[in-house]
């Protein structure tokens, strides 16, 4: 980063620096001056760069907070929930769905009263999924209890970050704080943005973290936090949350004021733009707030009195400037990027108006449109065409259409989607080549299959024309473990790269019934398509042909966020697979570390530098930790032994059907984060079952079978020649790292020789 | 004085970037726009087309220019830029580069190829064709095609700096990386200094390329509810021949002895495959070819080969298109788009 020093002569403003950075960096900046005790975390696009850049300042050690990769987002809100409830200071960064998946403890921090402050980079909720930027997950923050700001820009993000914990933590708020800004627009898109050059400036603006509330802090001052109540006490603990939340929009105003005085910059309650003589105005949120300006300009200038209101604050809502911000204005159009389906306008529309219904002089008409939804761009000439409307419910003294969408087209009965291959289901996918038998005796499957050039005539469950990097690891694995199984699979992709890159609409390149679900319950929900199917079926409501095998995929953050899910599934025993494709992080999001990422490796947010190399912690063992919840068949396997995996699908499609559920996972290459040649996708897989890293084992019933021995076959390698290929261990191989390799190797062998051991001892 | 060479009605001064996942047009983009804005004292923004785009497909980088007195408050794609840069050619066959390219915009395009063949390949009437070899010169620097594209940017904006861009270069690479230094300076300086331009005659009145703001294929009488899909497979129509950078694996049938390795770890599913008969009458699956329509070039596939039936090639224009032997899917008569 390249930075410009340039002195403010202006009396009072603390000396700043330009900078060319976007709201994530902005806001990853602020909290790193503030200086943060804690930040618990988990990725989502388009939140997630905020702890990588956190994390890279940490390799850096231009800070010290104390960042916690979540389980999920909802552990990330009970990591920042328990560590405000210190006193100490936290931050968060969260976006849709996440933000969605933690809303249960939402009310439970505010309602508790422990202040702390979280960027909500807004984006569409699913479903169905969509990346980008609109505000249906802010929607959902509105209700909360929380303290709502809303930042326009990446320099809006920066001052609202720091004036957001003092508002947070004043005496008469205590009430946690979001500042949201728009997905992409605001938090990717890089503009100039000034910061304090001396952090201390921050830190003392901020003032000194309040340690005299009832803290759970000094254990002799014991306290009870979240005792039960009855309605008689409910209601006043809310009275004064609702209090707080009133108050907090006059400290809003203290400490934009103050603040101005420090920065040069100003946040007034709504940032009115030419609104002191508007005839007809728009009311937006964020980036698109800005975007319309400059249509004010050109409206201006054709002698149409039009202006902007967009509100810096949210919650409280600003209903008395509103008010007086449209006292004269005729009519006013609220765009809004969410709906509040059925309400005849989404939420702000009806706030608009409610502001209004208590000024009995005002006639401003109100119209509604929704627009923009999952990051639709906005352009220059879709602010006009609002304008248009409004100007016309002026001129005609009403609205045509008080309330629509704004953007939908109806579409080309010519261009449906049609079927453009045969469906390919049952027979297609029987060779009869695929032999798979219980040996009585040894309580074993036996397993016979052909070379496998004669399956290069069964055809692949997945088409081509997926959009997954060159080299990507997935589909190999994938269609190797499909080609032990015979016949139907109908299968739910959890949210990930495998799902990511097939499913991009209108295109999808499953050949066979697929569905999606989020990444934290996948494999409930395919329990209960599996049991629907069965439940149809045995009501003879539908034909299902008897060897169709239901099939979760999942890559390893969804066994992190959908541990739960996955473990409930195994005990209750549903009759499918779960069958997991492990690329050690969460490379969808773009590389951030999972709990499957090994010791020492480099990802986004284990970076590698003075403070810090890699993953702090060792790999997970998800094969063990699925075995140990005794379902009949768990296997580990890899596209470097294809017929090892072949088998294993023959075994796990066979337990799916006749027994209960089954577990796989495979080791597969992310060459782009990873950081290796394209080209050596197998070779690295290859070299790290061959150094014991990922051992090729299967636990059948209960036992354990080492399918593929290196040191057998005399092929065990270090884990060091395993390495030595991917970009993201190179470090570990310097002779500074050596401690951290001795640790990785020690941790394998470990793991290895009991593997060794439960494999010589059935009973193990 | 305004140093940017043209403007639109806003104020800005725009290019864009395009590019596949991979070759480093972000970064390429951000430099650029953070010299302007922190070297010169200019406004600008920055940013890419954002979806969950893998390396290899189709990306764009946005730079906006302005006077420091001007605000940005737009947030939307550039459509009608003043200059186009195309880092991989093979971008043409998906993507119309130069939509909405001004008039008398300047394309700055990485290709080894002569002015008229590029022109005629870009559908240019008229305006400045700009070419430079990157490739070539990353090549023989062992350096990356962003800096030589980036020299060749700075000579094309001729109201930045290069000097400033050395000086990035030297902070960036000098530290962790002191060997990288040179090669860098002299690849950005290559592309700078190596860079041609020929001026294609704009007649007066001329108007710049027609862009169109791409229509969802499915509206809301059309996409079935809850955004369910019936047309299975139908990615197969999609061209990723674009994602390759500059190689594919090469087949040679007499030397395959077809025991599947290829197609074990392909992950695009390009090797075809049909039954036949071997030498004593057996039904036997025989390897015809490589479909590379959907080959992306990862060359997994020579790494598995046990003979030589499989081998790198240098990717030349039309070899794949006249060496392709198509996937033979079960198409639905009628349902073909």
């Amino acid at each position: 980063m390249s930075i410009l020093e340039e002195k403010l002569s202006t009396q009072g403003i603390a000396e700043q620096i330009s900078t060319f950075e976007s709201g994530n960096e902005m806001a990853a900046t602020a909290a790193a001056q503030i200086n943060y005790h804690i930040m618990g975390y988990f990725p989502i696009t388009p939140s997630t760069e905020v702890a990588q850049f956190l994390d890279q300042m940490k390799t850096r050690g231009e800070h010290d907070i104390k960042l916690i990769p979540a389980d999920g987002e909802h552990g990330s809100a009970g990591i920042c929930y328990g560590a405000a409830a210190t006193g100490a200071r936290v931050i968060n960064a969260t976006s849709a769905n996440g933000f969605l998946y933690m809303l249960e403890q939402m009310p439970v921090q505010s309602g508790t009263r422990f202040p702390m402050v979280m960027n909500l980079v807004t984006r569409a909720v699913s479903g169905p999924l969509d990346i980008r930027g609109d505000h249906s997950d802010l929607y959902y923050a509105l209700n909360t209890g929380w303290v709502i700001l809303t930042a326009k820009t990446p320099q809006a993000v920066y001052d609202m970050n720091i004036m957001a914990l003092k508002i947070a933590e004043h005496s008469k708020v205590r009430l946690p704080v979001i500042v949201a800004y728009d997905g992409f627009f605001t938090s990717h898109q890089k503009r100039r943005v000034e910061y304090f050059k001396d952090r201390s400036v921050v830190q003392k603006f901020v003032g000194e973290c309040p340690t005299d509330y009832n803290f759970v802090r000094d254990l002799r001052k014991p306290v009870t936090v979240g005792a039960h109540m009855s309605g008689d006490d409910f209601i006043n603990n809310h009275f004064q949350q609702s209090e707080a939340m009133y108050n907090a929009g006059e400290v809003f105003k203290e400490v934009a004021e103050e603040y101005a005085k420090l920065s040069g910059r100003e946040y007034p309650v709504l940032d009115l733009y030419k609104m002191e003589d508007a005839d007809v105005a728009l009311f937006l949120l964020n980036s698109a707030a800005e975007s319309a300006k400059d249509v004010v300009d050109q409206l201006r200038e054709k002698g149409v009195k039009a202006g902007v209101i967009s509100p810096n604050i949210i919650r409280p809502f600003p209903a008395k400037e509103i008010r007086e911000a449209l006292k004269n204005v005729k009519s006013v159009l609220v765009g809004e990027r969410a709906d509040s389906y059925g309400a005849h306008g989404p939420n702000l529309t009806h706030e608009v108006k409610s502001a209004l219904q208590d000024d009995k002089d005002n006639k401003t008409m109100v119209l509604s449109r929704v627009f923009g939804l999952g990051g639709k761009d906005f352009y220059a000439d879709d602010a006009h065409a609002f304008f248009e409307m409004a100007i016309d419910a002026m001129e005609k003294g009403y609205a045509e259409k008080p309330f629509d969408y704004y953007g939908h087209i109806p579409g080309n009965p010519e261009n449906v989607l049609k079927p453009v291959i045969l469906p390919q289901s049952g027979e297609v996918f029987k060779t009869g080549l695929i032999d798979v038998k219980m040996d009585e005796e040894t309580n074993k499957l036996k397993v016979k299959i052909p070379p496998l050039r004669a399956l290069t005539g069964k055809p692949k469950r997945i088409a081509s024309g997926h959009g997954a990097c060159p080299g990507c690891g997935i589909f190999a694995g994938l269609e190797l473990f499909f080609k032990g199984i015979e016949g139907d699979i109908v299968t739910l992709f959890q949210t990930g790269c495998a799902y990511v890159t097939t499913t991009g609409y209108p295109s999808t390149s499953h050949k066979q019934t697929m569905m999606h679900n989020l990444f934290q319950n996948g494999a409930a929900t395919l329990s209960g398509t599996l049991e629907a199917f069965m439940e149809l079926k045995r009501r003879g409501e539908i034909e299902v042909s008897d060897d169709a095998t239901f099939v979760m995929i999942t890559g390893d953050g969804g066994m992190d966020i959908g541990m739960g899910s996955a473990i409930g599934t195994a005990l209750r025993g549903h009759k499918l697979i779960m069958l997991e494709y492990d690329n050690e992080g969460y490379m969808n999001t773009g590389s951030q570390m999972s709990y499957s990422t090994p010791i020492g490796h480099m990802t986004s947010t284990s970076g590698v530098g003075k403070e810090q190399r890699g993953k702090a912690f060792h790999h997970k063992d998800t094969a063990q930790i699925m075995a140990s919840t005794n379902i009949p068949y768990v296997f580990t396997g890899s596209e470097a032994f294809p017929q090892d995996l072949v088998k294993k699908g023959a075994k796990a499609q066979w337990y799916a059907q006749n027994v209960g559920t089954v577990y796989g996972k495979l080791l597969i290459t992310c060459p782009l984060n990873w950081k290796s040649d394209d080209r050596y996708g197998t070779k690295i897989v290859e070299a790290a079952v061959n150094s014991c890293f990922f051992p090729l084992y299967e636990v059948e019933q209960g036992v354990t079978t080492i399918t593929y021995n290196p040191e057998e076959k005399n092929k065990r390698i270090a884990l060091a020649d395993w390495l030595v290929y991917m970009g993201k261990t190179k470090h570990l191989l310097k002779d500074e790292n050596k401690h951290i390799l001795a640790d990785f190797e020690e941790e394998v062998e470990k793991r290895w020789l009991r593997l060794k051991a439960k494999h010589e001892n059935p009973m193990l | 004085m305004s140093i940017l060479p043209k403007k639109n009605e806003l104020g800005f001064f725009e290019i864009r970037l395009e590019s596949i996942g991979g070759l480093g047009a972000n970064l390429a983009g951000k430099m650029l726009a953070e010299a302007g804005v922190l070297s010169l004292g200019l406004r600008g923004s920055n940013f890419s087309s954002y979806g969950s785009e893998k390396k290899g497909s189709p990306v764009k980088s946005f730079i906006r220019f302005c006077e420091p007195d001007v605000e940005i408050r737009d947030h939307s794609p550039i459509e009608q830029p003043h200059i186009v840069g195309v880092f991989h050619e093979a971008l043409y066959r998906t993507v119309n580069v130069v939509s909405g390219l001004d008039a008398g915009g300047i394309v700055l395009v990485n290709t080894e190829r002569e002015f008229d063949e590029v022109k005629k390949d870009l559908q240019l009437e008229y305006g400045t064709l700009a070419i430079v070899d990157a490739l070539s010169i990353a090549v023989e620097e062992k350096t990356k095609v962003n800096t030589a594209m980036l020299g060749a940017l700075y000579r094309i904006c001729d109201f930045l700096d290069p000097e400033s861009m050395r000086d990035v270069i030297r902070k960036t690479f000098t530290k962790k990386y002191p060997h990288l230094v040179e090669p860098n300076i002299r690849t950005f300086d290559r592309g700078y200094n190596e860079v041609k331009f020929k001026t294609y005659e704009v007649p007066v009145g001329a108007e710049g390329k027609a862009f169109t703001r791409s229509l969802p294929r499915l509206g809301y009488m059309t996409q079935e509810i809850g955004g369910v899909m019936v047309s299975q497979a139908n990615s197969i129509f999609k061209d990723l021949s674009g994602s390759r950078q500059g190689f594919l694996p090469e087949f040679q049938q007499e030397k395959c002895i077809h025991c599947a390795a290829c197609d074990n770890v392909c992950p695009d599913f390009c090797f075809v495959w049909e039954e036949g008969e071997d030498k004593r009458g057996r039904k036997q699956m025989f390897l015809k070819g490589i479909d590379y329509q959907y080959c992306k070039g990862c060359l997994k596939c020579v790494e598995s080969c046990p003979t030589d039936a499989l081998g790198d090639l240098r990717e030349l224009l039309g070899y794949a298109d006249e060496n392709r032997v198509k996937q033979n899917f079960p198409y639905v008569a009628g349902g073909i788009q």
